[in-house]
């Protein structure tokens, strides 16, 4: 796509990213796209949004992109250096507040139209094919807070029933989430890819197309899903601004550390 | 004076033994106590029980050279270099590896409640997910390691809010556990700046701690800001003087991570050779920490210090290369 528009697929991920956040929301980033995202909103849309990260430092504000949330990078530009169980506090209480007041990003290899998602294994747990990190602080996120999921979008990683569930959604549909004892007033509310975003139907919590982008079409999305997906109600979402672009590039990741732009490899 | 000083030869010796329950301080590629566990792979401690927490090349060095009899695990990668620390994730693979996974949260939590003295601790995460509906150990196996708890959870009704479901968890009894602080003094009191992550929770919970440390301090000088000092001088067993003893993790207020160094081990650890090689060259090599240090010389480590401001090595040639060509595109 790079030849036929004046950004990455990668910066319209980021865009979409940061065109999900609400000016004053809490946001729980990873690294990778979810900061970039959330570092882009913080200048543009929502700029009393605060950045936390799970191995408890909260609100960040990088100069440069870190590569893990424990790197320094987050640690000497961030407001308080909480320890993880402190932020596993924070994220547990979060009941205690109103529902938009926090929102977190996790990313997996699996996901099912309920939203839930895969990051422990392909195949067999005991003896699987391929085995990831694991949950590091998805699970507990998921548990207690609404995400936003970032995937690839492949048929292989949308699938009807994934392998592991490492972080819960919406569980098998309507009521799932409390049968199995979770926390029913929070879940998955987007799933950002390189093709769209989707959002999950309030009856019966299933994913759908919502938007689709200038790059990708509605049959390309159900042509890369290996469920069922409405796309019926799903519109483009706008281009990014040349500005927005500008940022990215030239303040927030200049060093190119998540977004390479084609031909100007840094 | 109570001196605690030890090399940390007779650190390892002393506190590490086979069978072992052992946490290791540290984030990823934070703070890990990387001089300490190229000591047990020179040693050859063995069968060791991992309470690993948010773990990196650390353990992966231990579980690559088959000194891991069960891995306690949450999550285990040199984020940004290697996305699934790649031994780890080999041995899983292939079946040789007795592995447990918690959330972060959990193990964490553990690890916590550990420190706190509670018998078990009941939490909500994990419900609806694998983590339940799946055991890495079988209680069968469980049984021929008695320094494990039975089970991996046991579901409960909260008594007191009846029909609200918690997962209790075991918390673990630690035989040793191993930090690296920035700094300590002989008597064993401990600094450490910057985010402290588990580090006091594991030096309270563990039977034995090993502290290495940055930086020596007096006693009596530690002692003038003791608001600034995580760890009581009781605390450790022993304190062990190891500069750059996170290498090539980072160390908060002296060094960053070696980006070049994780690269390496990124590619050597791909394969069992390339790893035997990299054991060869970074640990086998050589007989002490002191030795490691040498062979990469003042100047490359000075290079991975942390600038001033910034929290991080900051590269102001090319801060002013691009200050220069935004002052070119302004005109």
């Amino acid at each position: 796509m790079s030849e036929k528009f004046a950004y990455t697929n990668k910066e319209m991920q980021a865009v979409a990213i940061a065109r999900c956040i609400r000016d004053g929301q809490i946001v729980i980033v990873g690294t990778g796209l979810p900061l970039i995202g959330a570092s882009l909103a913080k200048r543009a849309y929502a700029p009393n949004c605060s950045l936390i990260v799970e191995s408890g430092l909260m609100d960040c504000r990088p100069i440069e992109v870190p590569r893990s949330v424990g790197d320094n990078r987050f640690m000497a530009h961030c407001g308080t250096q909480w320890t993880n169980i402190r932020f596993v506090g924070f994220e547990t209480n979060a009941w205690l507040h109103d529902d938009e007041r926090l929102i977190a990003f996790i990313g997996g290899a699996q996901i099912d139209p309920y939203g839930n998602v895969n990051s422990t294994c392909i195949g067999d747990y005991h003896r699987p094919k391929t085995r990831f990190t694991g949950s590091g602080g998805a699970n507990g996120i998921a548990t207690f807070v609404n995400t936003i999921i970032m995937m690839q979008h492949e048929k292989r990683r949308f699938m009807e029933k994934i392998d592991y569930v490492t972080s819960a959604g919406w569980m098998d549909g309507p009521g799932g989430r409390e049968r199995a004892g979770l926390p029913a007033n929070r879940g998955p509310k987007m799933v950002v890819t390189d093709l769209g975003i989707m959002k999950f139907d309030p009856q019966t919590r299933r994913m759908y197309l919502a938007h689709y982008y200038e790059s990708s079409s509605p049959e390309e999305v159900i042509e890369n899903t290996g469920f069922e997906i409405d796309v019926s109600k799903a519109t483009m979402t706008p281009p990014p601004e040349p500005e927005i672009i500008r940022l990215i590039r030239e303040e927030i990741d200049p060093k190119q550390s998540f977004i390479v732009i084609p031909g100007k490899e840094g | 004076m109570n001196n605690k000083l030890l090399s940390l030869q007779e650190a390892i010796r002393r506190y590490v033994k086979d069978g072992d329950i052992v946490s290791l301080g540290g984030f990823t590629t934070n703070r890990k106590p990387y001089a300490a566990v190229h000591e047990i792979l020179r040693q050859g401690q063995k069968d060791l029980i991992a309470m690993a927490g948010p773990a990196g090349g650390d353990w992966d060095l231990l579980i690559g050279a088959g000194r891991v009899k069960a891995y306690i695990n949450c999550y285990t990668a040199n984020s940004g270099v290697t996305n699934v620390s790649r031994r780890f994730r080999k041995a899983i693979e292939t079946g040789t590896l007795l592995f447990e996974d918690y959330s972060q949260d959990v193990e964490m939590l553990m690890i916590h409640a550990a420190s706190l003295g509670l018998p078990f601790l009941p939490v909500r995460m994990m419900l609806g997910s694998g983590l339940v509906d799946e055991c890495g150990i079988s209680e069968e196996v469980r049984a021929s390691l008695p320094k494990l708890a039975p089970k991996k959870y046991v579901m409960m009704d909260n008594p007191f809010r009846p029909g609200e479901k918690t997962v209790c968890v075991p918390v673990p009894r630690i035989d040793t556990a191993i930090i690296h602080v920035q700094k300590a003094s002989p008597d064993g009191t401990c600094r450490i700046e910057g985010d402290e992550f588990h580090d006091v929770d594991i030096a309270i919970a563990a039977k034995n701690l090993i502290v290495t440390c940055e930086e020596l301090m007096s006693n009596e000088e530690i002692r003038r800001e003791p608001e600034k000092n995580s760890i009581p001088c009781f605390i450790p067993k022993c304190v062990v003087h190891a500069p750059y003893g996170a290498h090539p993790a980072q160390c908060y207020n002296y060094y960053d991570y070696d980006n070049p160094y994780l690269k390496e081990y990124d590619a050597a650890s791909k394969t069992e050779e390339g790893f035997a090689a990299f054991k060869a060259k970074y640990v086998d090599a050589f007989k002490t920490h002191e030795e490691y240090l040498d062979y990469f010389g003042f100047t490359y480590l000075n290079r991975l210090r942390v600038t001033s401001g910034y929290g991080y090595t900051f590269d102001f040639a090319l801060e002013g290369a691009s200050q220069n060509s935004k002052e070119k595109q302004n005109v």
